[in-house]
């Protein structure tokens, strides 16, 4: 194979002299997102969204046979921390027992699971003391300022839940938690073996359970979607499993083909069937993008066209599940997802995800997700998106204003200002609350008069994402 | 049949009309929303709507609830757009039946009647993919920067007139004892009665204080009920900006509504002040205009931080007071997702309307239309003041104002075989 880098997220070389910071948010306003684009964080972010991507297609045995990674597979071996990070999920699905939701009048969401954030916040350290080995978490201690590696995945994780504040859960919460397993891997916390079989275990052992979770969360305290667009946006709440669940039925691959750009998994459901619910209900039981459409249905009532107008129009795709994953280079051509062919699920939350100011403002960075510049980056051209991106909100005068009690919480069901950036104002906002744009701000900016075409330009890294890990990648082999 | 016409029944069918007549529209719609002061009169009866959020049909629904236009005078107080699969078929209804019928519906800004929202929200992506570029956007953009920001309510009653449909309990007259009167009323979309409020009739100086005969309303009544000590005013009255009686403070016995999408501002004490702002451009980020159109009413003391990042909480001393000061009985305003489609708080002072039933497809919410009935008791002429308070009650001397008489029409969803059927699959080309 060629010798393109990044096909494996690169892991940390010598841990004892490695020096761990607390991360911290560097993502003030809008304009910084094209930092992010460019900076070793946001590279390590893709190139572990594709090894897991990739591991997700099918694989073709050597007896011309297929291996599809469905859920519960039992071709699916799982590793100890594979299973250590399972019964860290069953613990917190129990906290749930103890703090049930509160009966007392309300608006939307539930106000217990402010709760259930706070005790999941109390037992934090201890429950990734019996999740990760010791000498795991302990690393750094000896180094620089003594932060562990602890420090540094405890926030990632705290950050996977929603916010307590707001009452919310969306994409950037399930970034958080992608960046958590992440760290586990850079730190060596999975063993080695052969290319894939870690990443779908991760896949189907942990995210899928943790996608299981959230949503039983979502439904028990009647979280809101997180910066929602109402039909406007392809799911209230995830993004990650229509990309893993894409590659579950994408065409069968041997270890050493591209990834394939189109074409379906033989026997593989008609895209189509989206929006026929017993095929849904058929489906979620062992493929992720069609999990993700069955709670759509758990909890949406109106006709799936309309209220899942983007995932009813891909359903019409032709070309099968593969195109419907495609990943393709990482620079967008558009930001309107109707209007411009943008490719595939990698590309759109690209898009949508990793580029979006109110999605990734609370992301934090320290030294495993590093706000320090990629020097392979190619930096974005100055765009749309960074140039009319809501700026922050200026200092209000004292004049005049009044004094301020302390910052509430959210109080449910709101639009929150997309430029807000107060406090944990978070990824993004909610059904019934609108946020701020230039609140914490911007989604995508107010195009100008002049910008409707919006034409976007993402960072461009090596589009190494359609082929197979590749001898020159760096690995976590010694 | 005119055009206008034309084009209203076209999309009271959900059927969208072409760009050029879109365009046509809008720029009446300006010229006649130019004329319009920020803070519209308006005469009872009304029937007040709140966010509708591009839920076209239940927006039918509500006018099968709540009487067509132009049979019933509607206020519609903002948050048209966004979210919804036909926040354009919404609005360009809602305009047209603006121009078509003007006395007969009012139209005020929601915060998402804004470039900056509509990009994040959804109604950009809606125009981009209906029309297939951003010109419409732009048009409908242009209208909301004219929208008023508030309306004043006059002339409501304080008695509600009874609902002819008193199916479900033939006891609730009865309880309408003589010294009563008829204060709130909820009633299911069948036209049921589901709740109802009385209190005493009272011509004196004696506070109106509520009397709940049924089932307690739900109504706030958590918050701090201490009498809040009004500032005395010796300065210039709030209102006076018109001497014709479109003065914003009208102390009849009924005091006047406030209408507004969020709420209250930090920066603006009287409805007068309102009037003064420049309102023909995009919402700001701060400021008064910003924040009576993101603000919203909290459980707490004075003013607090907006969790949504714009505008301000703001509690019940700052309701009672601004109410008091500006000769209002109520502030009726949207923005919040209330399950029970509307909510009064702080002693009644202020109500949450809230129109779009099953929010985003998911909410379980019902919706509620607030419907404020005509004063018939000064034969048909309505006692105005100038907003100089206190004045208009004579010798009273009883500063306070009677709450209007409040009939919610609650509602849900609008079944779903009345959708239309599914819109041919479109060619998701951009896969290609």
């Amino acid at each position: 194979m060629n010798g393109l880098a990044i096909r494996v997220m690169s892991t940390v070389d010598t841990p004892t002299a490695h020096v761990f910071t607390q991360p911290i948010k560097k993502i003030h306003e809008s304009q910084d997102v094209s930092a992010f684009l460019t900076s070793k964080a946001y590279t390590d972010i893709m190139t572990w969204i594709l090894q897991l991507n990739r591991s997700m297609f099918p694989l073709k045995l050597p007896d011309n046979t297929t291996q599809a990674w469905v859920i519960n597979s039992d071709a699916i071996q799982y590793s100890a921390p594979i299973r250590q990070l399972q019964r860290l999920l069953l613990k917190l699905e129990d906290i749930i027992q103890e703090v049930p939701p509160d009966t007392g009048p309300r608006r939307f969401g539930n106000i217990s699971f402010r709760r259930w954030c706070e005790v999941v916040d109390s037992r934090a350290s201890d429950l990734l003391k019996e999740c990760l080995p010791a000498e795991l978490l302990q690393t750094g201690s000896s180094q620089g300022e003594g932060v562990t590696a602890e420090a540094e995945l405890k926030a990632y994780l705290m950050g996977s839940w929603g916010s307590g504040q707001r009452l919310d859960y969306g994409t950037g919460h399930e970034l958080s938690f992608l960046a958590f397993l992440g760290g586990i891997w850079k730190l060596n916390g999975f063993p080695k073996a052969d290319p894939g079989v870690e990443e779908r275990a991760i896949v189907i052992g942990v995210i899928h359970p943790y996608l299981d979770l959230i949503r039983k969360l979502i439904k028990t305290y009647n979280l809101e979607p997180a910066g929602s667009h109402g039909v406007w946006g392809l799911d209230d709440h995830s993004f990650a499993p229509y990309i893993f669940g894409s590659a579950q039925l994408s065409p069968a691959i041997s270890e050493s083909d591209l990834t394939p750009e189109e074409g379906s998994l033989l026997n593989a459901p008609d895209p189509g069937g989206v929006a026929k619910a017993n095929i849904v209900e058929r489906e979620r039981q062992t493929n992720l993008y069609f999990a993700a459409i069955g709670f759509i249905y758990d909890v949406k009532r109106g006709p799936f066209w309309e209220h899942s107008p983007m995932l009813f129009d891909i359903s019409g795709i032709r070309a099968g599940w593969g195109k419907i994953n495609k990943v393709g280079v990482l620079n967008l051509d558009g930001r309107y997802w109707w209007a411009n062919r943008q490719q595939g699920m990698v590309k759109m939350y690209n898009a949508e995800v990793l580029s979006k100011f109110p999605v990734v403002q609370h992301f934090p960075f320290g030294s495993l997700f590093s706000w320090d510049r990629d020097p392979n980056a190619i930096p974005p051209p100055s765009t749309v998106h960074t140039t009319s991106g809501p700026q922050a909100r200026p200092v209000a005068p004292d004049q005049g204003m009044p004094s301020v009690a302390a910052t509430r919480p959210m109080p449910g069901a709101g639009t929150q200002a997309p430029w807000a950036k107060s406090g944990s104002v978070g990824q993004t906002s909610l059904p019934g609350a609108t946020a701020a744009p230039w609140a914490g701000t911007g989604r995508a900016g107010a195009p100008g008069s002049s910008t409707n075409s919006s034409t976007r330009t993402l960072p461009i890294i090596p589009d190494t994402s359609r082929m197979p890990p590749g001898a020159m990648a760096p690995t976590r082999a010694p | 049949m005119s055009d206008l016409d034309r084009a209203i029944e076209q999309l009271r069918a959900c059927r969208l009309i072409p760009e050029s007549q879109v365009r046509e529209l809008c720029y009446k719609a300006r010229e006649l929303l130019i004329e319009e002061g920020n803070v519209v009169s308006v005469d009872a009866p009304v029937t007040i709507c709140g966010d509708i959020h591009g839920q076209f049909h239940d927006l039918m629904e509500l006018f099968r609830v709540g009487g067509d236009v132009p049979d019933t005078n509607y206020l519609f107080m903002g948050d048209f757009v966004d979210r919804g699969f036909y926040s354009l078929e919404s609005f360009l209804l809602l305009l047209c039946l603006k121009v078509r019928y003007p006395d007969r519906i009012t139209l005020i800004r929601g915060n998402h009647e804004s470039r900056q929202i509509t990009t994040v929200y959804g109604f950009y992506d809606e125009c981009i993919r209906k029309y297939g570029s951003a010109n419409v956007w732009r048009y409908c953009c242009e209208v909301f920067d004219y929208l008023a920001l508030g309306a004043i309510v006059l002339g409501a009653s304080s008695e509600l007139e009874p609902t002819s449909s008193t199916v479900n309990d033939t006891a609730q007259s009865n309880l309408a004892i003589a010294d009563s009167e008829l204060e709130t009323e909820v009633l299911d979309s069948r036209g049921h009665v589901t709740m109802s409020t009385y209190r005493p009739r009272q011509r004196s100086s004696s506070d109106a204080s509520t009397d709940s005969r049924n089932i307690s309303p739900p109504r706030d009544i958590s918050a701090a009920p201490g009498q809040v000590a009004a500032p005395s005013r010796s300065g210039a009255p709030g209102t006076g900006a018109s001497s014709d009686g479109n003065g914003s403070a009208v102390t009849s016995r009924t005091g006047a509504v406030l209408c507004v999408h969020g709420g209250l501002s930090p920066l603006i004490d009287s409805v007068d002040k309102i009037r003064l702002i420049d309102r023909k451009q995009e919402v700001p980020h701060e400021g008064a205009m910003c924040d009576l159109l993101w603000s919203d009413p909290d459980e707490i003391e004075g003013w607090g931080l907006s969790p949504r990042g714009a505008g301000f909480l703001f509690g019940g001393d700052i309701v009672k007071q601004f109410n008091h000061l500006n000769g209002l009985s109520l502030v009726a305003r949207a923005h919040q997702l209330v399950m029970e489609g509307y909510k009064e708080m702080f002693d009644g002072g202020i109500v949450t309307v809230w129109s779009a039933p099953n929010y985003c497809y998911r909410c379980g919410n019902v919706a509620a239309i607030l419907e404020l009935g005509e004063d018939a008791s000064g034969g048909g002429t309505v006692a105005r003041s100038n907003g100089e308070f206190g004045r208009s009650n004579g010798i009273s001397g009883d500063n306070r104002v009677v709450s209007p008489g409040r009939r919610y029409r609650v509602f849900e969803a609008a079944a779903q075989d009345t959708r239309g059927m599914p819109a041919k699959k479109p060619v998701a080309d951009y896969f290609l």
